[in-house]
């Protein structure tokens, strides 16, 4: 026991090392919660392009482009892309990397949240488009007043689930020199030399955040589900 | 064309790939007018109907509503669609809202009516159709019947012109059927323009003003319902009287 509290207080009280730790996981915080918001706005733009498409056939030359940067996005890594974005995208700017990283994980969530909305369209029975429209709503006013409440509901479980991988995915970024959570961790490993109590902070860290999330999206749903008896 | 014409029709077509599911129907309707359509099923008379507001976009020919040609293009459609009411056989209410938010939203939304105003309307209709204790209600909590009561006042409280009712039974359980028609018989009595696609024959004789009969995408026969139903010309109209009478 007492070796445990020894290198308890080696690895986060001496130098104040705990600091790596909040540091690391305020930027850790930051960069997915901008991430998400990109994710988000790029994610539905482009499932709105792609469902109306579907189903007018319009849009034609915009769903090409989506098209081919949901297949370039989702057919290479996380890490490749955040290399890619940092050393040869922006290496000539100056950048933040914060900033790079907002943007590399926020392109890269957007192409999994586009799928998963654009499911969520599909979803609707195409009686309630048909209806929309028949009042003499635009097609623009039925996604936005009676489709997309309907879709976003239905998918939220699977857009939850994502942004829990795209918190988790941020862990790479340490690669282009951030120091996010995994990274302070790892920072106070090279120096105490113990990488059992850094580490396993660490993941305990996430595990943590990754609960709160899941809850908060429970509490959403139900919300969400009591709206409809 | 007179001044009491509503919808005037053209030579209009409508093909789905290489098959004709219109083939040149020619028709006008006028206002006042509750003109039943009949015909097996695959005939087209629910494309025919659907094509009246743009659901189903015409191939060929041309729709005039109120003397404009409603098929043109460059023709801002969600203006006429809101003078024509439809009401679907799956009611299509909407899940994710109250019944009064059902009513209320194309009302406030597209005619710039006054929330008390649209409420009030709401009300008033549906004190009429019975379901003024379900205002506050989803629609996941109404019956069949229900719904479509509730489908046939949302089309009402945007005050159209006329309404189109797609086998507005067909999903009903038997014993629903009855309250849905006579909502809809207590419009006719009241001078709205329908037009109705339905198998229920005796309905169609006690509140059409006049009955169509389309098959293999024709109007094969149009007349009165004492006339088409009691004296059929055409043979094709004798058999499918005979197989469901």
């Amino acid at each position: 026991m007492s070796d445990f509290i020894a290198s308890f207080q080696q690895n986060f009280i001496d130098d104040s090392r705990y600091m790596y730790l909040l540091q690391g996981l305020g930027t850790t915080l930051l960069i997915t919660a901008f991430a998400a918001i990109i994710g988000i706005v790029l994610g539905f733009l482009i499932a709105i392009i792609r469902s109306t498409y579907d189903q007018t056939g319009k849009m034609k030359f915009l769903n090409a482009i989506c098209n081919v940067y949901l297949t370039v996005i989702r057919g290479t890594p996380t890490m490749v892309q955040l290399l890619i974005m940092y050393y040869v995208i922006f290496a000539s700017s100056n950048l933040n990397k914060v900033v790079v990283a907002f943007l590399a994980f926020g392109i890269n969530s957007g192409a999994y949240v586009a799928e998963i909305v654009r499911s969520g369209i599909m979803s609707i029975d195409r009686g309630q488009l048909e209806a929309g429209r028949s009042l003499g709503f635009s097609y623009a006013s039925t996604m936005w007043y009676i489709i997309m409440p309907q879709a976003f509901k239905n998918v939220l479980p699977a857009l939850a689930n994502e942004f829990i991988v795209l918190l988790k995915e941020t862990s790479i970024c340490g690669y282009i020199g951030l120091m996010d959570l995994t990274r302070g961790g790892d920072i106070i490993r090279s120096r105490t030399y113990n990488a059992f109590m850094p580490l396993l902070a660490v993941a305990l860290i996430y595990l943590i955040l990754v609960m709160i999330l899941s809850s908060l999206v429970r509490q959403l749903e139900r919300r969400l589900r009591n709206s409809e008896r | 064309m007179s001044d009491k014409s509503l919808f005037h029709v053209e030579e209009l077509c409508k093909s789905f790939g290489s098959g004709l599911v219109l083939d040149h129907i020619s028709t006008d309707i006028e206002k006042g007018e509750v003109v039943v359509i009949i015909g097996p099923s695959g005939s087209g008379k629910s494309t025919f109907l659907r094509s009246l507001n743009l659901l189903e976009m015409p191939t060929g020919g041309k729709i005039y509503f109120e003397g404009s040609d409603i098929t043109d293009k460059h023709l801002n459609i969600d203006a006429y669609r809101q003078k024509i009411g439809m009401v679907f056989q799956h009611f299509n209410l909407f899940p994710h809202m109250t019944i009064l938010k059902n009513l209320t939203l194309a009302p406030m939304k597209l005619q710039g009516m006054s929330e008390k105003d649209a409420t009030e309307l709401a009300m008033q209709y549906l004190e009429r159709v019975g379901l003024s204790d379900k205002a506050n209600a989803y629609p996941s909590q109404l019956s069949g019947g229900q719904k479509q009561r509730i489908a046939i006042v949302r089309a009402l409280c945007m005050n159209p012109e006329v309404l189109l009712f797609d086998e507005p039974t067909s999903a009903l359980d038997p014993e629903m059927v009855g309250e849905v028609l006579a909502v809809i018989k207590d419009l006719a009595y009241n001078g709205m323009t329908m037009l109705i696609v339905t198998h229920e024959m005796g309905f169609a004789k006690e509140v059409a003003s006049r009955v169509m009969f389309i098959d293999e995408g024709k109007i094969l026969e149009e007349n009165t319902p004492e006339e088409l139903f009691d004296h059929p010309k055409s043979e094709r109209l004798k058999s499918f009287l005979a197989k469901i009478l």
